[in-house]
């Protein structure tokens, strides 16, 4: 394969060709967003690893050779997940299924309560000509060819995404199930979201990540963006699960804008993928704003995970908390970085931050920068990291209560991760738990 | 609360106000030798000449200056501060006197008044073991106790030990900070000029603080003094720099390299007052390297300086070494003070702890960036940071960057920080007690100060009497 030269200039087949066909997709206003955003990606050299952003992750990694790109095959596991998530629907837990094929075929089941109720699930594409007000409105507005080189990669390629729409007043009590799965080897796929929850209006999306290559030499690249707003006084409950198969480059920036009263809870979780770089950021832009974010990762193998989080306090008096937690086995290696930034304008702010890194054994690797940039003195702003192996005090407790060693290191992960866990919907806790439970069996 | 404590408190909340009249005087000099503006390898070859240096040192510059030239400007930290030094208006050498002096009655009048307005002197008669005064690029003033000779400490400036001891020289220099190690040291290597030599010898302690003052006198002058301690087998000491300049429009450089090396079982404690003018870049690079079972200490004060970047390192290159690094910073009106520490874990049962604590007021800014590396042999680590920084004023700016790298799994690893503006409760419990709330705020900014205040040593007569004066605070019945 031919590598991307180092000295940051562009090889062409990394660029976007004039005439790709995803330039010509959609109303005249998203083709002219899409030319500037593959202008910026043509432009913008490949970033230094020098830089702080890019000092745990390869660039590389997600630049994609356009002329080897495969088409589109999917795994069988879809089909799985597939079933488990419409057995959940049948049995009325949730509040309707998107199904987003490589970020192309994007199909909408059981939502007809739902749009009864005046809210929107549909295709970006259909959406951008149905809506077009709201979709102009909102689209590119937190995520875009100024936020880097690969937001403006996927603002340009994009096929197709999903658009949410939740209208003033509207509690959608259940979640809405978003199953997005990436094609097998060689593939490249641009997935996209953007949510709009409406004043006093609620929604749960759970958006999760499946599919890829399994293959670790024959990757398969997923470019993600999601967009959320949520509108004064809205309540929001954002978990993105990233289970991708063990061959796929992940990367992913997400940012959420919440206005005057809102309140948003994000949960990454990630398991999957050979290389995750993921970006969740939530900017506080109302009086009385509340992000709370709790995340965690479990890697294994050589598994390669880069985190990023951002809360950005715009206005005052805001609040802001996160708790992110790492468990590592194996070789598999974390770099988390988790910036809290309080502008001059934003008074009487508070913000929380908290990273705790389990290593499981010799050879697991973990990165932690907990950042802070205040720019006033009316905060209260902390942050604490923590890393380590498990306790032998606590294994030694439990084995003396005739617990064997395995149990013992089962028992606490579980005790570390359950926090996180119990923030998320119910039917896909189990799942979660299974997953982490597959972790520590495995090899 | 008594007006004497009052009036330390109020002090400390006004670093740097009064610092015109106390310590931004100039003196009119009719130097020995002032060179010219900008710096090239004439200019290197030029300061090494009039030094008398062997040809190893001066290929060292040479090679060095070229390191200098290649390397970039630094990419992070305040880009836009460091876009303002204009290397070519610095002047690179001055050498106020032909010769050092072992007596202050030798020293030129108008140098001796400076020091003496600086208090040197007086604190050297009273409890240091020896001093060393560095005016512009050369070291004025050099005296030791006799006592301590007999010990066999060597305290020199460091172009004297370069010509008096130059095999332990030739040994160490360069060996903890390589020229290549930033654009700074790079540029240290190639314009060095005084700074001290210390040499303590197995298993003697040295009871009485070591203590060298920086002065910078001129506009536009570039100070890169470079330091070299080494404390044999069990021994121990104790280092006390200082520093300050006058106040001028333009702006002046100083980039130090401080190399310290404690071998087995030995201990070190630096301790820096960094009190430069709001005019002066600060850019400085310090690095110990501790072996097995020594410590080694960093107590660095940043109150002045227009920008600082110093992230005093320690490394842990031996079984049960260990390091500590407090530093405080103070950033008042347009300072920038970026400083923090780096602890490289690179042997077994290694411990090491980071304090930090920052004050920054009006529109000044203090960031801590640190990081913590540990190496995959270095089993059974435990490292602990905190960090604390207090905002006072509406545009004040604090940010934290902690950095941590970690290879093995055998590790426990603690951080912390605090970013907060005085507590409305605290002063509510203070204010009905009886105190104004000026006086209450002030009370509290004190208290935060309190653990560095108390590391350092009491009798630490110059510029920070101020600040030692805190050491009272906890006697108010």
């Amino acid at each position: 394969m031919n590598k991307p030269t180092m000295n940051n200039t562009m090889n062409p087949d990394y660029l976007i060709p004039d005439l790709a066909p995803e330039l010509q997709r959609g109303p005249s206003w998203l083709r002219d967003a899409r030319r500037r955003s593959r202008e910026t990606f043509n432009d913008a050299a490949v970033p230094r690893r020098g830089l702080h952003y890019w000092r745990y992750t390869d660039p590389t990694s997600f630049l994609i050779d356009r002329s080897r790109v495969s088409d589109t095959e999917y795994g069988e596991n879809f089909g799985a997940v597939e079933r488990i998530v419409r057995n959940h629907l049948e049995q009325g837990n949730l509040a309707g299924v998107v199904s987003d094929l490589g970020g192309r075929e994007i199909g909408v089941h059981g939502t007809e309560e739902l749009r009864r109720r005046g809210g929107i699930v549909a295709s970006l594409s259909e959406a951008s000509s149905e809506h077009p007000e709201l979709v102009e409105q909102y689209l590119y507005q937190l995520v875009n060819a100024s936020s880097g080189k690969f937001e403006a990669m996927n603002g340009a390629l994009w096929n197709d995404g999903i658009f949410i729409y939740i209208p003033d007043g509207l509690a959608v009590e259940k979640p809405l199930h978003l199953l997005r799965e990436s094609g097998l080897s060689g593939s490249a796929q641009y997935p996209r979201l953007l949510v709009i929850v409406g004043k006093n209006a609620e929604l749960t999306v759970i958006d999760e990540y499946g599919g890829g290559s399994t293959d670790y030499n024959r990757p398969s690249y997923a470019n993600s963006a999601v967009e959320i707003f949520g509108l004064d006084e809205s309540r929001v409950r954002y978990v993105s699960l990233q289970r991708q198969a063990s061959g796929m480059h992940c990367y992913l920036t997400h940012r959420a804008r919440i206005e005057r009263g809102a309140t948003m809870l994000t949960i990454p979780l990630a398991f999957g993928a050979a290389v995750s770089k993921q970006n969740f950021g939530v900017q506080l832009n109302g009086p009385n704003a509340e992000s709370r974010m709790q995340g965690m990762l479990f890697g294994s193998d050589h598994q390669h995970f880069d985190n990023h989080t951002r809360h950005h306090h715009v206005a005052s008096e805001t609040l802001s908390n996160i708790d992110f937690k790492v468990v590592l086995r194996d070789k598999a290696n974390s770099a988390y970085t988790g910036l809290i930034r309080i502008e001059n304008q934003a008074r009487t702010c508070e913000a929380y931050q908290e990273n705790r890194n389990l290593l499981l054994n010799r050879g697991a690797r973990a990165e932690t920068i907990p950042e802070l940039e205040i720019l006033n003195e009316d905060v209260r702003c902390s942050h604490g990291a923590t890393l380590g192996p498990i306790d032998p005090l606590s294994v030694f407790y439990l084995l003396s209560r005739g617990i064997d060693r395995a149990e013992a290191v089962r028992m606490i992960v579980s005790g570390f991760v359950t926090p996180t866990l119990n923030q998320v919907p119910d039917d896909l806790r189990d799942r979660i738990s299974g997953f982490v439970a597959q972790r520590l069996e495995d090899g | 609360m008594s007006d004497k404590i009052k009036q330390q408190n109020r002090d400390l909340t006004s670093i740097g106000d009064d610092y015109a009249t106390k310590y931004g005087f100039r003196d009119p000099v009719d130097y020995f030798h002032k060179g010219a503006r900008g710096v090239n390898h004439e200019v290197v070859e030029m300061i090494s000449q009039m030094k008398n240096e062997p040809r190893w040192m001066s290929d060292i510059r040479h090679e060095a200056l070229d390191i200098f030239f290649s390397k970039p400007m630094p990419q992070w930290g305040n880009t836009e501060l460091l876009g303002e030094i204009d290397f070519d208006n610095i002047y690179y050498f001055m050498k106020p006197i032909k010769d050092q002096q072992k007596s202050w009655d030798d020293v030129p009048e108008y140098i001796k008044n400076t020091f003496d307005k600086l208090g040197i002197p007086e604190a050297e008669r009273k409890f240091l073991g020896g001093v060393s005064a560095q005016y512009e690029s050369e070291v004025v003033y050099h005296s030791m106790r006799e006592d301590l000779k007999k010990q066999g400490i060597i305290f020199l400036g460091m172009d004297e030990a370069l010509r008096e001891q130059p095999d332990t020289v030739k040994k160490y220099f360069g060996t903890v900070i390589p020229s290549t190690d930033n654009k700074f040291a790079a540029l240290n290597t190639a314009t060095w000029s005084g700074g001290s030599f210390i040499y303590v010898p197995p298993g003697v302690d040295v009871k009485v603080p070591l203590q060298a003052y920086f002065r910078i006198n001129a506009e536009n002058m570039g100070q890169f003094e470079r330091t070299l301690i080494i404390a044999d087998r069990g021994s121990r000491v104790h280092y006390i720099e200082g520093c300050t300049a006058p106040v001028y429009s333009t702006d002046s450089l100083h980039a130090a390299v401080v190399e310290v090396i404690a071998l087995e079982s030995a201990y070190i404690r630096y301790t820096t007052i960094q009190n430069w003018s709001r005019n002066i870049f600060n850019l400085v690079t310090k690095r110990a390297s501790a072996y097995r079972n020594a410590t080694v200490e960093w107590v660095d004060g940043n109150l002045g300086s227009r920008l600082t970047m110093k992230y005093p390192c320690i490394q842990l290159l031996e079984e049960g070494a260990r390091g500590e690094i407090l530093s405080v910073a103070f950033a008042g009106k347009d300072q920038h003070q970026d400083a923090g520490s780096k602890v490289i874990h690179a042997a077994p049962h290694t411990s090491s702890r980071v304090t930090s604590k920052s004050i920054s007021k009006d529109n000044g800014r203090a960031s801590y960036r640190g990081l913590v590396k540990v190496y995959k042999n270095a089993a059974d680590t435990k490292v602990s940071v905190e960090c604390d920084a207090l905002l006072i004023g509406e545009d004040a700016r604090s940010d934290t960057y902690p950095t941590m790298e970690i290879d093995h799994d055998q590790v426990r690893i603690e951080h912390e920080a605090r970013v907060s503006k005085v507590a409305e409760e605290q002063l509510f419990y203070l204010t009905s007690r009886g105190l104004t709330e000026d006086d209450a705020r002030l009370l509290i900014v004190n208290g935060f100060m309190e653990p560095f205040t108390k590391e350092l040593p009491l009798e630490y007569a110059v510029e920070l009497n101020r600040l030692i004066e805190l050491e009272m605070e906890g006697s108010i019945g």
